[in-house]
């Protein structure tokens, strides 16, 4: 009897490998194919998932039963939201002088961008879950979904917020940003931040250097301000709306 | 490979006083106390920020893998997508807009063009 058990936890403890790796191999396909071809929708996170999708899909393979097998790179995402310190810390000089213009200017874009789209959504998709998630969509992937556990969103539409906001501010965001005249890299480079997270960071930091330190700033002040205010304005809206 | 060492030392460390942090006081998510546990402790220079440079971008360039299984999840959402797919994909694109925009024209009319000489 427990030489079978033995067995099964061997066999799934084989497949958890399985899925693990062939998640990663496929993102790092992807990956390859976006470095080379150099074009902002060829994400490759968006891709994978566009990816994982039919094929789970395909096999009729319940998708707890994978997000199960992959839970380690679900497990890393904490780790990766102590990373994004080291961006900050590598701007405290630059924010010295101007914290609170700063502060003040993306801390009131949050609290626009959240009453925004928490109300839209009560107003055209009437499921407060989707409007929690959908409120959190400016920020950083692993903080939004930290946040959106938090608060009762729900986890997939969360990511999946975050990925169309982030291709959004990347491919269209500098041209936007130049026909309204915003034409300072600083004033783009913090604008992209706040509104397409690291994805439109780190597609903009190839434009100049300013556009990626002040990506990177904005896109951790917002989460910093995001988990800060959102759980009490979301119970506020929450309660005016619902 | 040290230096890695290092790096995963210091993030664990910070990731863990996180969680006793966010298990006592709550507030933020355990991982947002461990991010500013980790500025602080490069800033007063309790971690060598040189030995870990290198790991950070690489954890950066890579971390994208890790949202992945979540992101498939969307999967259990084919009734939503199927019955609000468009309303959905225009509240992320609208509310994008006006935040990249809010952002854009106040910085640069509020704190560039005041202090365009200090620039």
């Amino acid at each position: 009897m427990s030489q079978l058990i033995n067995n099964i936890d061997a066999l799934t403890l084989i497949s958890n490998i399985v899925l693990m790796l062939a998640t990663i191999v496929l993102y790092q396909s992807f990956a390859y194919i976006q470095n080379k071809s150099q074009l902002i929708w060829l994400n490759p996170m968006l891709l994978s998932i566009v990816a994982i999708i039919p094929l789970l899909l395909f096999f009729e393979f319940p998708f707890e039963e994978y997000y199960h097998s992959t839970q380690f790179l679900s497990n890393l995402l904490e780790p990766a939201v102590v990373a994004l310190g080291f961006p900050l810390y590598q701007h405290l000089n630059s924010i010295k002088h101007q914290w609170k213009a700063l502060g003040s200017i993306l801390a009131l874009g949050v609290i626009l961008v959240i009453v925004i789209s928490f109300t839209l959504t009560i107003v055209f998709i009437t499921i407060p879950k989707i409007a929690v998630s959908l409120s959190l969509k400016s920020i950083t992937t692993p903080i939004g979904i930290a946040l959106s556990q938090q608060l009762n969103g729900d986890d997939s539409i969360t990511a999946f917020a975050i990925i169309l906001a982030g291709v959004f501010g990347a491919l269209l965001g500098p041209s936007w940003l130049n026909l309204i005249k915003v034409k300072s890299a600083k004033a783009q480079g913090l604008a992209i931040g706040a509104a397409s997270h690291a994805l439109g960071t780190a597609t903009i930091s190839k434009i100049s250097y300013e556009h990626g330190a002040y990506g990177s700033l904005a896109l951790i002040i917002c989460a910093l301000i995001t988990s800060l205010v959102s759980p009490l304005l979301i119970s506020i809206l929450s309660i005016w709306l619902l | 490979m040290k230096n890695g060492l290092y790096s995963g030392f210091v993030i664990a460390g910070c990731l863990l006083l996180g969680k006793v942090i966010a298990a006592n006081f709550g507030g933020l998510p355990a991982s947002l106390y461990g991010m500013i546990l980790f500025t602080s402790a490069l800033h007063f220079q309790l971690a060598n920020p040189e030995k870990i440079s290198t790991t950070i971008s690489w954890i950066i360039q890579h971390m994208g893998v890790c949202f992945v299984p979540a992101g498939v999840g969307i999967i259990n959402h084919y009734q939503l997508i199927k019955d609000h797919g468009f309303t959905l994909v225009a509240i992320i694109f609208i509310s994008t807009f006006i935040l990249l925009s809010f952002v854009g024209l106040s910085y640069q009319h509020l704190v560039l063009n005041k202090n365009s000489d200090s620039d």
